[in-house]
């Protein structure tokens, strides 16, 4: 539960941003071209926003098997199902933050990667409602594919994904 | 000590087993030497069937005959099973032959390229376009 909570207070962060000064600033620069007030790059989004969430998504499905049996990684309480839940909305959620004008790269490309991740994400999401483990697992799948699909692309030289 | 190396194994505690799970999302080249191939054999002792990939541990039992835990990194769940590996190809205990990466860190832990069961069966292990050298074996 408390790493549901510290997931969903950085994406609040990155969404708000915090202090009363900020929000007039941001309320200014609405009135301008955009209403958005980029809170973090790129790179902080991934960091703080995603790992951390998409680490609750993978940590909560698969298999360790030993000589001993197998133990399922799967949520056996609705608390952990909601976490892992809460985890996947997060990952939805970066999709659209890395929309945000001004994070983009490009367009079109960058956009259907973007949505990918909103999309593998909402599958997460519902799969941990549904309290479906298989669907987690493939969503969790899903999720990696269109993170490696976008590293491909646009990270040259890249240490952190494979 | 010789890139090529060959051991032979044997094991570790379940509990530090299941402790070293990893999820690590990283390329090849941040955590493993293109330069250091090696050859493990050992028994197979646990498999984490997780995102963003599945790991292989195994025993070696070394020429001394003192025992030494490894894991493996294997490609994701989805490329294994594309390539016919699921959770259970592989039953704990069986030896395999493992060839792979070594860990810059020169720990107990190797990127998998191909594993070699007792017959001769060769199945890739790994995943295609990580950075991994491109030695043929994903072909």
């Amino acid at each position: 539960m408390m790493h549901s909570k510290l997931v969903l207070a950085s994406l609040l962060l990155a969404l708000v941003g915090c202090s009363p000064s900020e929000q007039a600033s941001s309320q200014t620069e609405q009135a301008g071209s955009s209403p958005f007030k980029l809170s973090g790059d790129v790179k902080h989004i991934m960091q703080w926003v995603l790992d951390p969430a998409v680490d609750g998504v993978w940590d909560s499905a698969g298999s360790i098997i030993t000589a001993a049996g197998t133990r399922e990684l799967a949520p056996t309480t609705d608390e952990g199902w909601l976490a892992v839940e809460h985890s996947a909305a997060v990952v939805a959620a970066s999709g659209n933050l890395l929309l945000m004008p001004g994070r983009a790269v490009d367009d079109e490309g960058w956009r259907n990667i973007s949505q990918g991740l909103v999309e593998a994400g909402l599958l997460a999401q519902a799969a941990a409602k549904n309290q479906d483990s298989d669907a987690l697992f493939d969503a969790g799948g899903q999720i990696y594919r269109v993170c490696k699909a976008c590293h491909s692309v646009y990270v040259q030289d890249d240490e952190s994904l494979d | 000590m010789s890139f090529k190396k060959i051991a032979t194994v044997a094991g570790l505690a379940l509990g530090s087993l299941v402790s070293a799970q990893s999820n690590a999302h990283h390329a090849f080249g941040a955590e493993f030497d293109a330069n250091a191939p090696l050859t493990l054999r050992g028994d197979v002792t646990t498999i984490e069937w997780v995102n963003p990939h599945a790991w292989f541990h195994i025993e070696v039992t070394k020429a001394d005959g003192t025992k030494e835990a490894w894991r493996i990194e294997g490609g994701t769940p989805n490329t294994l099973l594309r390539r016919g590996i699921n959770k259970r190809s592989i039953a704990i205990g069986t030896e395999i032959v493992v060839e792979g990466y070594w860990a810059k860190d020169r720990t107990n832990s190797a990127n998998g390229r191909n594993i070699t069961l007792a017959n001769g069966k060769k199945m890739f292990m790994g995943s295609s376009g990580t950075g991994a050298p491109e030695d043929g074996a994903d072909k």
